[in-house]
């Protein structure tokens, strides 16, 4: 089970407010899509909603538990905006990143696994500070899905990215849906994205209006 | 040859027979060896000014314990304990600072060692000025260490290493991603309090080894070096170490056989093979072009 509810949310920085009272839910192995123009409050959100940022009480619930009170983040993967917060210079394998980021007990076998479906298992025993864009994308992404998330959040995760390597991306994201993994994704391209949402969040000016997708004309782009 | 070997049999009997020798072997070791391991989180967090700050700071806890001692007589034993405590203040009050203002986080070192070094030259002025003691505080003094020291750094070196070693995953995390530590339900600010104390103790007891002024250097420069060469983090604390321990014991022999200032041999000897790898770096870059392009041309014909 992966149920969020944001209700009645403002959030902001200092003396700026980023998000006014934003209310909206989702269930669990539903596919959000979260859109906005650049600063309209979209990574803020999502900041909010993994407890990165912290919230007054009683604003964010997951799984009907209080935010503040939330234990579970173990069920919670998630892959940042072009990995600002993550200090790639520094020498660090691949195998490193992943194997410090791991609390559950994945086996060596479903380690592989996973490694291969990623198309990284070659790049195992590489610094990171020699792969390319969409490597290090797909490195996060396994960081991400190495303790079973049953929610992945994905911050625009296809910028600098290739087309081949988006249309990859987009299919395994939706397997993961497919499979009851729910999703929140922040992206620009929704309407190349391929992504099989279910949801869309539109923020504006730190007010959000939530569409259920089977409401939306998309003129045969989706 | 001869001479050098002489030289080196002196410095091994000295070392056998002297117990200086043998404290300052051991705490060169020791502090060798926690240095580049510690100075490596610093270098991960772009803190690497931190040091430096601390080292300042503990100074003023050493001068005060000089006045208490010296100037009014009271019995504290060693200024290295009051050194140990105004460490750990020192990284309380950093942090607390980082905390006022987040958006300007580096504004909290300047105020730092202002006030270290304000309050370092009041007391020393008040405990009979530039004595041997300060002397020693300020550039080290490893082969004066006493017995009862050895044993503090003995003890701090396995604790240390015990704490690494059991929190060593949560460490690596916070250091490198602490938005994710903070989704991992790790609790950053607490785990980087704890850390601030510990990097002001290996401070305090590195000072002994090379003083105040050269202590950040013990910390960073074997870690400037080493993340040029490493291929993983392991690889490159390993290699951190191992240049953090070849400058130690070459600084030692050095400082014995030419009766020269241990800290700052240990320092240059330091800054020595950061020079070298720099230029042994470029070298091979410059090898590898070359080759490839050797054999971009091999095919084109």
């Amino acid at each position: 089970m992966m149920r969020i509810k944001v209700d009645n949310l403002s959030f902001g920085y200092d003396y700026r407010t980023v998000l006014k009272n934003i209310s909206f839910s989702i269930e669990s192995g539903d596919f959000l899509v979260i859109v906005g123009n650049n600063g309209s409050g979209k990574s803020t959100l999502i900041k909010c909603c993994l407890g990165i940022n912290k919230v007054p009480e009683n604003k964010i619930f997951i799984d009907d538990i209080e935010i503040n009170d939330y234990q579970k983040w173990i069920n919670i993967g998630y892959v940042p905006q072009k990995f600002d917060d993550f200090n790639y210079e520094f020498p660090i394998t691949v195998n490193e990143i992943l194997t410090v980021s791991k609390l559950s007990k994945l086996d060596e076998e479903e380690r592989l696994t996973l490694l291969d479906k990623m198309g990284i298992l070659e790049l195992q025993n590489e610094n990171i500070n020699t792969l390319s864009g969409g490597q290090l994308q797909r490195v996060f992404i396994t960081r991400a899905l190495m303790n079973h998330p049953k929610l992945l959040v994905l911050d625009e995760p296809t910028v600098g990215v290739d087309s081949d390597n988006i249309k990859a991306f987009y299919r395994m994201v939706n397997d993961l849906n497919s499979e009851g993994v729910t999703i929140i994704l922040i992206t620009h391209e929704i309407k190349t994205s391929k992504a099989n949402f279910s949801h869309i969040l539109h923020l504006d000016d730190g007010r959000a209006e939530l569409t259920h997708v089977c409401d939306i004309d998309f003129g045969g782009d989706k | 040859m001869e001479d050098t070997l002489f030289i080196s049999l002196s410095f091994i009997r000295a070392i056998i027979e002297r117990s200086f020798m043998q404290y300052a072997l051991i705490t060169g070791i020791f502090v060798g060896f926690l240095a580049p391991l510690i100075g490596s989180f610093v270098v991960i967090k772009r803190l690497s000014m931190i040091a430096d700050t601390l080292s300042h700071f503990t100074l003023a806890g050493l001068a005060i314990g000089l006045f208490f001692i010296n100037t009014l007589g009271l019995p504290l034993g060693d200024p290295l304990y009051l050194g140990m405590i105004f460490a750990v203040i020192g990284a309380l009050l950093i942090e607390v600072l980082r905390s006022y203002y987040r958006n300007y986080k580096e504004i909290s070192m300047p105020i730092v060692i202002s006030l270290g070094t304000a309050l370092s030259a009041l007391f020393i002025s008040l405990s009979g000025g530039f004595t041997s003691s300060v002397y020693n505080y300020l550039f080290g003094s490893i082969l004066t260490v006493s017995l009862q020291f050895v044993v503090i750094i003995t003890t701090t070196t396995v604790v240390i290493l015990t704490l690494v070693f059991i929190f060593y995953k949560k460490i690596v995390i916070v250091s490198f991603d602490e938005a994710y530590a903070r989704l991992l339900g790790i609790n950053v600010g607490a785990f980087q309090f704890f850390t601030t104390i510990i990097l002001g103790l290996v401070i305090a007891l590195a000072i002994e080894t090379v003083g105040v002024l050269l202590v950040s250097s013990l910390m960073i420069i074997p870690v400037a070096g080493a993340m040029k060469i490493g291929k993983s983090f392991k690889n490159t604390l390993f290699i951190a170490i191992i240049f953090s321990e070849v400058s130690v014991l070459m600084g030692l022999w050095l400082s014995f056989v030419f009766s020269i200032p241990s800290g700052a041999t240990i320092v240059l000897f330091n800054i020595s093979i950061l020079i070298m790898v720099v230029i042994l770096k470029k070298l091979f870059s410059i090898y590898q072009i070359q080759r490839k392009q050797d054999k971009e041309s091999q095919h084109s014909a």
